[in-house]
């Protein structure tokens, strides 16, 4: 930053926001609070990303809210009013057991939000230590870490989680095993690739003349600088897994019925799509928007987060 | 206080083999200023970072403080000698504040007291209070240049060596920088090492300097020898030419020294 | 100093827009060149690097450039059209820059990036672009040019690198050339080497050159002229030759807190910056 060029403020700043944007912070927090405004004036100033927010937003409140925005469970079968289309009654119509698929498409949100809520939790730290420990520390160690890493890469993903749930029986909770078991191998490769660059750095230099030891220097050091790639490949990566727990679902290996699982609910009304196009098109588009919706909050993660954008 | 006795480096092996350092020897005694000059490829950082323990394949003999050196350094050395790095805008973790950045080392080695310290280590290279909780980017390179130092200097250490410290920075912030370091290394009753390019930098900051070529020593040389113009071999007195300023008719006669 | 001025620039001003504000990288110079040797000189921020994209209207997305007058040779290159610039841009004003580890491109080899930059600008043919690649290798003192042209960039040292540039550059025999930083990664001989082959090239074409450094000893033993900027201004405009009778405070301050080959050990002068400095015509003499 050059203390010599001119800067003009555009309006004058008191207040809040003259805190938010001071140059001197008082404290860790003040610094923390200071870095994380700055990146939400980048992220807000992308109409993509606050698009994807937006969307994965309202996945969260749906998700949260399900008892306040839903009469029913979405459980409840009511045959008389099966396969009734779109109405002022019904906003997404009813399925072939006369559920609300409003309903379910809502409670359903909860089941996709666990399902990628869990495997992110997983999959991003396994690949993350397990990366930066085979980049920094190299040798033998490296080789095998990465073997490992490759054999799990090597497997079409459908093919091997479906292998997995065919061994451990098939439910909601062995779904969610089988798509971290195969989603974490990138995030290895990731970490390392990254760690392979920063190790050079006169930084991590300094920390070992220092006496910094292993440990400090992955956790302290590289791992922050690690972590951001491997949130903006996480949240890309959303869609794939949710794709994946959708596919278990049609192949009636993921969430067992009755559950509203968007992807089950495509395969059991599937056999309606003609007549009553509502029944597996709508949970469709419900996939549809929420991947897109990790896709666009991925990229202006990125746009973000990324240290060469020059931020 | 530091004692090199025939120190070698050599990077890769077999055919890919390429000697960095090629059997150099030198001493620094307690409190004086060494200096090593050099262009790209001649070896004179690689000396600087198998002294200060980062490169563990050498060959020779490293005394410091009267104790020989092995490949790895006991927790004990980090506390006696300290290193500054050339790139202010590398030698500082994006991600940390100033604050972070001087506890660490506090933190590693268990010193007690660690707000005053830090304070006081601010104070030390003139910065005050405000810049405690800034991230490196926020930061010119004559401030980042500062904490760098900082940091080396919290530790207590008695010897610094320093990797180009001033190549990087602006020629305006070079000449505080420079202030800085000589006043400190009298207040500490510091030793120190530089490694540098630039001639200049060198013969103002340190009592005896040693040219550097290709891994090897051309020569040793006192301040007194250079102000009075007298280096003895060719190479020293090209370089001391080409540190002048463009000279047509004497870049004419440069040559390779192997 | 020449009769007819090759480029002449009045009130230039570039300015960027950021997240925290608008930031004026350029405020206002005016300056004129003619088949001269002219040196920008200053710090980090002070303006000169942009100055030189300026006149080649390279500056990036956010920024914008303003001029009463940015004039090269009779052609408006501040209102000329993006194709027109693109005509001037290699052809006609040539720009060499800092480390050619990085403005050269990684995956093609070095002889074809200088026979490309001369097919870009004429209507040669393959065969004809690689001899006279072959023969610009050989007038920047490269030996072995057959060798050389087939090596990728990674694998030359900065100071051939450099020698590559200044091919590629001035192969299609432009009339400017702006060189920005072109030394300051290399050793200083090398430095040297580069330069002295740079005054060759400069002198046997009658070009203009813009050498725009921050090492004011090495920019004032080289150019004709020396522009000292500061905070986006010009301080000062100065003969090479004077360049110990300047006048400013800042080009004396800087003259001074240079540490000096005579070994001694004294306290650096270290430049005052005063703020009037950065004041529409702030301290210039």
């Amino acid at each position: 930053m050059s203390d010599k060029a001119t800067t003009v403020p555009a309006a004058a700043k008191q207040g809040l926001k003259a805190w938010l944007l001071s140059n001197s912070p008082g404290s860790m927090a003040h610094a923390r609070c200071q870095r994380m405004y700055l990146n939400w004036l980048v992220f807000s100033a992308n109409p993509i990303a606050m698009a994807g927010l937006l969307i994965i937003g309202a996945l969260v409140l749906g998700a949260t809210f399900a008892p306040l925005l839903t009469s029913g469970d979405g459980i409840e079968q009511h045959l008389a009013d099966r396969l009734q289309p779109p109405s002022a009654e019904h906003w997404f119509g009813t399925d072939e057991l006369g559920r609300d698929v409003y309903e379910r498409i809502i409670w359903g949100s909860r089941i996709t939000l666990y399902i990628v809520g869990l495997v992110g939790i997983i999959v991003a730290p396994l690949g993350l230590i397990i990366g930066i420990i085979a980049g920094y520390v190299g040798g033998w160690v490296d080789n095998v870490l990465m073997r490992v890493t490759d054999i799990f890469l090597a497997f079409p993903r459908l093919i091997l989680a479906l292998a997995f749930v065919a061994a451990l029986g098939p439910g909601l909770e062995n779904a969610v095993f089988a798509i971290a078991i195969t989603t974490w191998s990138p995030f290895a490769r990731i970490a390392r690739a990254e760690t392979l660059t920063i190790r050079k750095s006169e930084f991590i230099m300094a920390a070992q003349v220092q006496g910094a030891s292993t440990t400090r220097i992955l956790l302290s050091h590289i791992m922050p600088l690690c972590a951001s790639s491997i949130i903006v490949r996480l949240t890309l990566d959303m869609a794939g897994i949710i794709l994946v727990a959708a596919g278990l679902g049609f192949l009636g290996l993921g969430a067992q019925p009755p559950l509203p699982e968007w992807g089950a609910m495509i395969s059991t009304g599937r056999q309606f799509l003609i007549d009553q196009w509502w029944v597996p098109t709508i949970p469709g588009i419900a996939i549809l928007v929420v991947s897109m919706g990790f896709n666009l909050l991925g990229d202006g993660l990125r746009d973000v987060l990324d240290p060469r954008s020059g931020h | 206080m530091i004692r090199v006795e025939n120190l070698a480096i050599t990077f890769g092996t077999g055919r890919n083999a390429v000697q960095a350092v090629r059997g150099v020897s030198f001493h620094v005694k307690e409190g004086e200023s060494f200096g090593l000059v050099g262009e790209s490829g001649s070896g004179k950082s690689t000396v600087l970072r198998a002294i200060a323990g980062l490169h563990s394949h050498w060959t020779g003999r490293i005394e410091v403080d009267g104790v020989a050196l092995g490949p790895k350094r006991p927790r004990a050395f980090r506390k006696l000698l300290q290193m500054v790095f050339q790139d202010p805008y590398g030698s500082l973790h994006p991600r940390h504040t100033v604050d972070h950045i001087l506890k660490e080392p506090l933190a590693i080695h268990g010193f007690g007291d660690r707000e005053a310290r830090i304070l006081k280590a601010l104070d030390e290279v003139g910065l005050g209070a405000e810049f405690r909780f800034r991230y490196p980017h926020q930061l010119s390179g004559g401030q980042r240049q500062r904490i760098a130092i900082a940091r080396a200097l919290i530790l207590e250490p008695r010897v610094v060596v320093l990797d180009e410290p001033t190549s990087a920075l602006d020629v305006s912030v070079q000449a505080e920088i420079l202030n800085l370091l000589a006043q400190l290394r009298k207040e500490h009753g510091l030793t120190y090492i530089m490694v540098s390019h630039n001639l200049a930098v060198v013969a103002h900051q340190c009592e005896r300097i040693a040219v550097m070529n290709r891994g090897n020593f051309v020569e040793q040389m006192t301040d007194r020898q250079l102000r009075t113009g007298t280096p003895t071999h060719g190479y020293t007195r090209q370089l001391l030419v080409a540190s002048k300023g463009f000279d047509r008719d004497a870049i004419a006669g440069f040559v390779e020294f192997e | 100093m020449a009769g007819d001025a090759l480029l002449v620039v009045e009130d230039l001003r570039v300015s960027f827009d950021t997240p925290k504000g608008v930031v004026e990288a350029v405020r206002g110079i005016d300056f004129e060149l003619g088949q001269e040797r002219l040196g920008i000189v200053g710090e980090s921020g002070s303006g000169k690097s942009q100055t030189g994209r300026a006149i080649l209207r390279l500056i990036s997305g956010n920024g914008r450039i303003a001029a009463k007058r940015m004039e090269f040779d009779g052609i408006d290159l501040l209102n000329a059209s993006e194709r027109r610039m693109r005509s001037i841009r290699g052809n006609r004003i040539s720009m060499i820059m800092q480390d050619p580890q990085y403005s050269l491109n990684p995956v093609m080899t070095v002889g074809t990036q200088i026979a490309e930059a001369y097919r870009v600008h004429s209507k040669a043919g393959k065969r004809e672009a690689k001899e006279r690649a072959l023969a610009m290798l050989e007038t920047v003192r490269i030996r072995e040019p057959e060798k050389v042209y087939n090596l990728y960039p990674h694998e030359v040292s900065g100071g051939m690198g450099q020698r590559i540039m200044i091919a590629m550059m001035l192969i299609p025999d432009p009339d400017l050339l702006i060189a920005d930083e072109p030394t300051s990664a290399l050793d200083v001989t090398v430095q040297l080497q580069v330069l002295a082959l740079l005054d060759d090239m400069v002198r046997q074409r009658g070009m203009g050159l813009i050498l725009i450094s921050h090492d004011l000893n090495l920019v004032a033993s080289f150019c004709d002229r020396v522009l000292v900027m500061y905070g986006g201004r010009i301080m000062e405009t100065l003969d090479a030759k004077a360049l110990h009778e300047a006048r400013h405070p800042y080009t004396r301050g800087l003259l001074n807190c240079l540490p000096q080959l005579d070994g001694s050990h004294g306290e650096l002068p270290v430049l005052k910056r005063d703020p009037a400095w950065l004041e529409a015509g702030g301290g210039a003499p």
